[in-house]
């Protein structure tokens, strides 16, 4: 039985958009990415799960309890930490968890001591002294004290060093394993992809994808790097599931790379560029090693299967993409 | 809810002291000063002639061209100092939920504890209650202390103060109930006290204007003020039954209006 589930959520500001029926579901034990660029409906899930939001259609539901009408029962095994964190500028992380220990009827003190000690954070600090990276552990602490069965994190990583950001990826790793559930929310894929088993990206309100990282990753193209020596003839056909992103006769010789161009060839030593093509490679691999195996190139680079550029295609709305059209065809 | 006590007792204590410090010295300064300077209130009514419907304004009767010695004492409980400071102190109070919590970003912390938005409410509401007694006890004791010093004649009788403390009590009540009311209605701070404040100074203004403005009078009775009167309540030494039972109406119609939306509305913060 999921521990977490939305059917058909949907919710509106007024005119402007919020969610639009958004099923979610999520197993215990796993680490759920939820990803989405900024404004995508992501928070405002969030916020319908923690019951902040009423939704205006559809269910949500967690440890198989309404998430509007039983809220407080629900959140007393969960720990959540809001996108924005704003704390009371009075609470120290000791007063937080003293307070948290009344509220909850649970001494949370000495995990929340533990993780301080984890986080490198000054339990005696107030707020008001905080810096930004200070509050998200404050919060990401609070959560994470009482030992909760659902983590729901918006954004966590923001204001954290990379040190810290992977202290929390540590941590939510041992949660995990520990048989409880992750919703990790986020706008950075490079997060998602490291952490979690299972992803949902949100666009325009919208569920457009919800795989598991494996199954992601198969969808995902792969960048090619095809070398071609300076006297030999160019390939005259690509195999299937290949398409050509870049070769040096689209452009004159001697104009600055543009900053798509310049993203392209990133990796490409210079005297190389000048016979190097770019490609993307989408499905199987065979086809093209097979290809690759009966020409002779000098050098070819396979690379990992990227999400980013299967994130960077779902995420572009009709406007971006006219736009794109537009730079390209100047 | 001890928690939730508690985080109320961090963040107001000190406010809930230095008003209660003020009403306290407001109300023993006043109680001392004012039959002095209301013994020559009549001087003060041929130059200034806009004092005198000021007065009946505040007081809900005309004093005529001098204040009688219970009069000047019921004028206490409606100067515009003890007011301002218990009012202040409300609206500072009640808009903090859902309003405040929201404007300052405090809201998801608050609201995703483990409590009913119920548990949150009452447990606000208690701490409004508990500190309208310490402010009003407050006031009450400075006035108290102060009577010493004032002429045995010039003094109200324990019943009398009591009677008009009763009203002011139940006028607290309502504006409490009032302010919590547009806080639930309301994403920011600063408009829920704006609309309160306007309501009370309307609710001024209109028994000021039924003197002289005939539509004033015919709508007066929608204005809180006219159900607080203590020079009346002095003058005919009756308790106001009728006026404490609107007062009370208002409280608990705002407060179970507040409770029921804030249990219904989202709480948004983009």
């Amino acid at each position: 039985m999921p521990i977490l589930e939305t059917r058909d959520l949907s919710l509106s500001y007024g005119q402007r958009r919020g969610i639009e029926r958004v099923n979610l579901s999520l197993e215990s034990g796993r680490i759920f990415g939820f990803l989405g660029p900024n404004g995508a409906g992501k928070s405002t899930t969030i916020r319908v799960l923690m019951g902040l939001l009423r939704a205006a259609s559809g269910t949500a539901s967690i440890f198989n309890l309404d998430c509007w009408r039983d809220g407080a029962a629900i959140r007393r095994d969960v720990g959540y930490v809001p996108g924005d964190v704003r704390l009371y500028p009075w609470l120290t992380l000791a007063r937080g968890l003293d307070f948290l220990s009344q509220v909850r009827g649970r001494d949370v003190r000495p995990l929340g001591m533990e993780l301080a000690e984890r986080f490198a954070l000054e339990p005696k600090l107030s707020v008001r002294k905080m810096s930004r990276g200070n509050r998200q552990k404050t919060a990401l602490i609070l959560a994470l004290a009482h030992r909760p069965q659902l983590l729901i994190l918006d954004e966590p990583t923001s204001g954290l060093d990379p040190l810290m950001q992977d202290q929390l990826m540590q941590c939510l790793r041992e949660q995990a394993q520990a048989g409880r559930t992750v919703l990790f929310s986020s706008h950075t894929l490079s997060e998602v992809e490291a952490l979690c088993d299972r992803v949902a990206m949100i666009r325009n309100g919208q569920i457009v994808e919800d795989s598991s990282l494996a199954e992601l990753q198969a969808k995902a193209p792969r960048r090619i790097l095809l070398r071609l020596t300076p006297d030999s003839p160019p390939p005259d056909s690509l195999p299937p599931g290949v398409q050509l992103l870049w070769k040096p006769d689209h452009r004159q010789t001697g104009t600055p790379l543009t900053s798509a161009e310049a993203l392209l060839l990133s990796g490409i030593p210079l005297e190389h560029r000048g016979h190097t093509w770019v490609l993307q490679l989408q499905g199987s691999c065979t086809p093209f090693l097979k290809w690759a195996a009966d020409r002779n190139f000098p050098d070819v680079v396979l690379g990992p299967p990227s999400l980013e550029t299967l994130f960077r295609r779902y995420y572009v709305t009709d406007s971006t993409a006219e736009g794109a059209n537009a730079c390209a065809a100047c | 809810m001890r928690g939730l006590l508690n985080r109320i007792r961090m963040e107001m204590q000190w406010p809930c002291f230095w008003f209660s410090l003020g009403l306290f010295v407001a109300m023993g300064l006043l109680t001392a000063l004012l039959p002095k300077v209301l013994g020559n209130i009549h001087e003060m009514f041929e130059r200034l002639p806009l004092i005198k419907p000021l007065i009946t304004a505040l007081l809900g009767v005309d004093p005529g061209d001098n204040l009688s010695a219970q009069l000047s004492q019921a004028f206490l409980w409606t100067h515009p100092t003890v007011l301002t400071l218990i009012w202040a102190w409300e609206l500072m109070y009640c808009s903090r939920l859902p309003a405040g919590e929201i404007d300052r970003g405090t809201a998801d912390f608050l609201m995703c504890l483990p409590a009913s938005r119920t548990t949150l409410f009452v447990t606000e509401s208690l701490g409004w209650l508990s500190s309208g007694l310490l402010i009003l006890t407050a006031g009450y004791s400075g006035h108290l202390l102060a009577t010493s010093f004032v002429h045995p004649e010039m003094r109200l009788t324990l019943r009398s103060t009591l009677m008009v403390l009763s009203n002011l009590a139940a006028l607290y009540l309502a504006v409490g109930g009032l302010a919590f009311l547009l806080s639930a209605l309301s994403d920011r701070r600063g408009r829920a006290i704006g609309s309160v404040f306007a309501i009370l100074l309307a609710s001024f203004l209109v028994n000021f204007l039924a003197q002289f403005q005939t539509w004033a009078k015919q709508v007066s009775w929608l204005s809180m003020m006219e159900y607080y009167r203590p020079a009346i309540v002095i003058q005919n030494d009756a308790f106001p039954l009728a006026d404490i039972a609107v007062l009370l109406a208002i409280a608990a119609a705002t407060w179970t209006a507040a409770l029921a939306v804030i249990c219904r509305r989202s709480i948004c913060t983009v």
